[in-house]
């Protein structure tokens, strides 16, 4: 008995050994993704990770959601300094310049030919394309990339004896609308905004003017904000307008305005199209969508991408950033591409998966998936204006706007004087990233 | 002589009385908070607001539960709390018995390591903390969350002026029968030392069970957050509407734990409180 | 003192190692680096970094934001300091008064002490939500007048300073309840048989020799203020509404963390630890000078 034991346990030596043997030799390249996609987002996200690693057996990509925008870039900062940072990081769009700068990243247009591949980037839509580009180069590969759009309670217009197909398309109509509202007892507050720091630069895109010199920091590094000026100053005084009459509710920052409006208590939204799958499935009542609304005195511009994409770190084993770029080119398959697309409501990011939704007749079944390209598609694309802003600092400089319109609306400052004490901080940032920079 | 009798009983019914009444005004946000926590969605929303509990609790807490993971978070809680309040008892006895019974030129690190800790609390040093925290590679884990808090000046005063008070014969005594200091520690002023290991324990626990700040910049992953946090989390779900019955079930839960501790051990709390206002 | 076990000479500081090891290693350390970082400015990801020596001490004192941060938290705390310690001692002076129940009392206000800055951040948020708060009702039904917090700058800060406040009540009562305990009763009838009333007994006897005790709450009631209410802020009003309630911890954190001007909120650090030095050397004074009426 006691030898058999102890043949046993030769054997079981010998067979680990052996299975270890086996391991090293398939060893998978594991690379670390770190994100930001919560709420509806994350599932989704996580779906197409576990495809890819079943899909891929060589390469396993180990996604970690890492908090929120903020959070995840301020992480990955602390880790690169530290030496700790992950393969691949997804940062929205606010900070890209930072990213430009950096020098802590492989611009993914050097990729490919790192590999010894081509690639077609012609192949991604061209507000996306134009907007992550240095040079007419791809510096981050396009991932989660939306826009900002109207979405309405049609349940709420019906009952206030309002079109539901007629929602606001200028700032005149979102007052009258807004009264409507009120005065039939529907509401007690109409409009919220997501991001709305985000939404004042929507503003200013969608009219064609800039929100910084230097072409808006795309043809160097921008050295001043053009506000305040009559425009931003006629957008956060409509807007405090609004709000003294009740219409708009400041909501707070990100995605905290959506509560309120798939509960019923607000009946409009400015958001984020990736907002879009989670307010149908939270929502009870109808749900429309709409191009943002204008100003119609004033020149047209186009709405600017906002989103995240995915920024490659350098110092990476040739295995490592192999397995990163299949990985990217698996999130460019026409068909994950849809389903990414369709699970959210970001865009998709190629003319092939475009393609490929028309035909399957996707947006008439589902026309408010439609609703922020066709208002992307049909601006301007041709001005700095309406490409969309790039700045060191923007973080930082969100973070003021942000804090002047809470200031504005609040009445504790004029709109005038909240956006001039914004502009002075976020000169003085740009000053000082400029100084750090060159 | 009865009339003076009537006085005083009177004069003790208004008192009570009085207190009775603040007691009553304290405690009802609370009441406040736990009614809500009972509530179904649309009665949170009546206004004006009930103050009758329903019976929506169970799936209100099971709600939380799965929303933001709290059985994780209150198991993060707990692992961090009692680790860093044991550590901190180990640590100030072990400091306190140095500075108390021996003769050696480290002691007058004693005054300048008390005033240290009171004039660097987290906010004067954050940065380089999490740049530190970084560069360790703690950032999301326990080691992060336990070990820069293990340091205490209270304990170390606490048991420091407690050792002071032990009579002489004792350690002379453990001399005698040939015990060294560690053995006399362990065997002899442990026991003793029973009533202000409890007092610190509660002060420590609850104080270590309600950090947020440190936790929510050293942690990011959702598996890896407090309890505290776990509050923030409920807030900003960006899915629904920010639905007072089920945050209020999850703040409820949240300040369980404390509230348990500290009315358990209310006498040793006390004790720690006289210690300390007498030091 | 004398040693009570001499002839070791390696043990003691072997005992003292771990306590030094982390206060070094976590608090001198990092508020070393806060001060030498403070005259410096690094971009983001730490490529360059520039000697700017007082700058970012400058910029401190001429924006508008810090001093407005500033006096927002010397109001935010002169409001939890003033009404909470004047409430709890109010409150032990009733408890002490020679009834019987001292200890349920005790117990009875305690229990506030175990409760979160953030958990009291967020009921207090419900009590006022502008929407359903009973507390917004309450104040609409007595004043006609609805006050909303998430709106109204004024409003938040009051708020949140109350709950402040009643977070800390059941601290405050635990240690004026101890310390009116520790005041020799013979004084208070010295004063009486005197012919002084029992306003002038309080503030002529009891208040004197209670003294350590409140200038030990009135550092640990700053401290709570100007740091420990973080949470409160956070869940509550996140700084706002438009910044009214951004007390100078939570600006910190914004400037450090989410506007990544790490140098700039360093230099923030060392100012707050002037502030911070400066309240525990007057507790000191005060607490030494306690030998005089006390054991």
């Amino acid at each position: 008995m006691n030898r058999e034991g102890t043949l046993k346990r030769v054997l079981l030596v010998i067979a680990s050994l052996v299975a270890l043997g086996v391991g090293v030799a398939q060893a998978k390249t594991t690379v670390e993704f770190w994100h930001a996609m919560s709420g509806s987002r994350l599932a989704v996200l996580e779906k197409i990770v576990s495809d890819f690693n079943a899909t891929h057996p060589d390469y396993e990509v180990r996604a970690v959601f890492t908090g929120t925008y903020e959070e995840t870039l301020t992480r990955f900062i602390a880790a690169y300094r530290a030496g700790t940072a992950p393969n691949f990081v997804q940062v929205y769009e606010v900070g890209t310049q930072t990213m430009i700068d950096s020098g802590a990243i492989i611009p993914v247009y050097q990729i490919p030919g790192m590999l010894g591949e081509t690639w077609d980037w012609a192949q991604y839509v061209r507000p996306i394309l134009l907007y992550y580009s240095v040079d007419g180069n791809l510096w981050s590969f396009p991932f989660n990339s939306s826009t900002s759009m109207l979405y309405y309670n049609k349940d709420h217009f019906r009952q206030a004896g309002l079109d539901p197909n007629k929602p606001p398309t200028t700032w005149d109509e979102v007052f009258a609308i807004g009264r409507a509202l009120i005065a039939a007892g529907v509401v007690t507050n109409v409009l919220s905004f997501g991001w709305p720091d985000w939404q004042f630069e929507q503003q200013l895109a969608i009219h064609n003017y800039l929100y910084a010199d230097s072409d808006n920091g795309r043809a160097g590094l921008a050295t001043t904000v053009t506000w305040p000026d009559p425009f931003s100053v006629k957008v956060f005084t409509t807007w405090t307008e609004l709000a003294r009459e009740g219409i708009f509710l400041y909501g707070g920052p990100e995605y905290n305005a959506n509560s309120a409006f798939t509960s019923g208590k607000i009946s409009m939204l400015f958001q984020s199209t990736s907002s879009l799958d989670g307010i149908l499935k939270t929502a009870k009542f109808e749900v429309g969508t709409s191009f943002l609304p204008r100003f119609p005195d004033e020149p047209r511009g186009n709405s600017v991408v906002g989103g995240g994409s995915l920024w490659v770190r350098k110092g990476q084993r040739p295995e490592e950033l192999r397995a990163v770029w299949e990985f990217f080119k698996y999130l460019s398959q026409p068909e994950v591409d849809i389903f990414w697309h369709k699970g959210t409501g970001y865009f998709p990011a190629t003319s092939g998966a475009m393609k490929q939704l028309m035909d399957e007749g996707w947006f008439a079944q589902s026309p408010n998936h439609l609703t922020a390209f066709l208002q992307i598609l049909s601006g301007r694309q041709d001005t700095a204006a309406s490409i969309g802003v790039r700045l060191g600092p923007f973080v930082e400089i969100r973070d003021y706007v942000r804090a002047a319109l809470e200031k504005a609306v609040a009445g504790t400052l004029s709109p005038e004087a909240a956006l001039a004490e914004a502009a002075a901080n976020a000169n003085r940032a740009l000053r000082e990233y400029r100084e750090l920079i060159q | 002589m009865r009339f003076r009798v009537r006085r005083r009983v009177l004069y003790q019914v208004g008192i009570h009385a009085t207190l009775l009444l603040i007691l009553m005004a304290v405690a009802f946000p609370v009441y406040f908070a736990v009614v809500m926590g009972t509530l179904s969605h649309q009665d949170a929303y009546a206004f004006p607001p009930k103050l009758v509990p329903g019976g929506e609790l169970w799936r209100n807490v099971s709600e939380v539960w799965q929303r933001v993971n709290l059985g994780r978070l209150m198991l993060n809680s707990t692992v961090v709390a009692i680790a860093v309040t044991v550590g901190k008892i180990v640590l100030s006895i072990l400091a306190a018995f140095a500075f108390t019974h021996f003769r050696f030129r480290g002691r007058i690190l004693l005054f300048p390591l008390s005033m240290i800790t009171q004039m660097l609390p987290l906010p004067v040093r954050i940065v380089p903390a999490y740049g530190l925290m970084a560069s360790f590679g703690w950032l999301n884990t326990y080691y992060a969350l336990i070990v820069p808090y293990l340091a205490s000046t209270t304990g170390l005063l606490l048991f420091r002026q407690f050792f002071l008070t032990v009579p002489d014969e004792l350690p002379d005594a453990a001399r005698v029968d040939g015990a060294g200091p560690l053995r006399y520690l362990v065997s002899v002023l442990l026991p003793l030392s029973k009533t202000n290991i409890a007092a610190l324990f509660v002060i420590e626990f609850v104080y270590m069970w309600n950090e947020y700040l440190w936790p929510l910049i050293v942690t990011t992953v959702p598996d890896m957050r407090v309890a505290q946090i776990g509050l923030k989390m409920l807030i900003t779900t960006e899915r629904t509407a920010a639905e007072w019955n089920i945050i209020m079930a999850g703040a409820v839960l949240i300040m369980l734990p404390p509230l348990v501790v500290l009315i358990a051990m209310r006498r040793q709390f006390a004790h720690g409180i006289a210690m300390q206002s007498t030091k | 003192m004398e040693a009570k076990f001499p002839g070791y000479r390696l043990l003691p500081y072997l005992l003292i190692f771990p306590s030094v090891a982390v206060i070094v290693v976590f608090l001198v350390v990092p508020f070393a680096q806060a001060v030498q970082q403070s005259f410096y400015r690094t971009s983001p990801f730490g490529a360059t970094t520039r000697f700017v020596g007082w700058d970012n001490y400058v910029q401190i004192f001429s924006t508008p934001e810090y001093l407005r941060s500033l006096l927002t938290t010397v109001g935010f705390a002169g409001l939890v300091i003033a009404g909470g310690l004047s409430a709890s001692l109010g409150i032990a002076i009733l408890v002490t008064r020679r009834i019987r129940g001292l200890g349920f009392y005790q117990v009875a206000f305690v229990w506030t002490y175990a409760l979160s800055p953030a958990v009291a951040g967020i009921i207090w948020a419900l009590l006022f939500d502008p929407a359903v708060g009973l507390g917004t009702y309450v104040i609409q039904l007595i004043s006609g007048y609805r006050i909303n917090m998430m709106v109204q700058g004024t409003a938040a800060l009051l708020i949140a300073a109350t709950a402040a406040a009643w977070n800390m009540l059941g601290y405050n009562i635990c240690f004026f309840i101890a310390g009116l305990q520790n005041v020799p009763k013979e004084f208070e009838e010295a004063a009486r048989v005197d012919g002084a009333g029992a306003w002038r007994t309080f503030w002529r006897v009891t208040f004197p020799m209670i003294s350590p005790t409140t200038a030990f709450l009135l550092f640990v009631n700053m401290v709570y203020a100007f740091f420990q209410v973080f949470g409160l802020i956070d869940v509550m009003t996140q700084g706002g509404p438009g910044g009214a309630t951004e007390i100078l911890v939570y600006k910190l954190y914004r400037d450090a963390f989410i506007r990544l001007r790490g140098n700039f909120a360093s230099a923030q650090s060392v100012v707050l630890f002037l502030m911070v030095a400066a309240a525990a050397l007057f507790q000191l004074r005060v607490a030494t000078r306690k030998a005089v009426y006390s054991r």
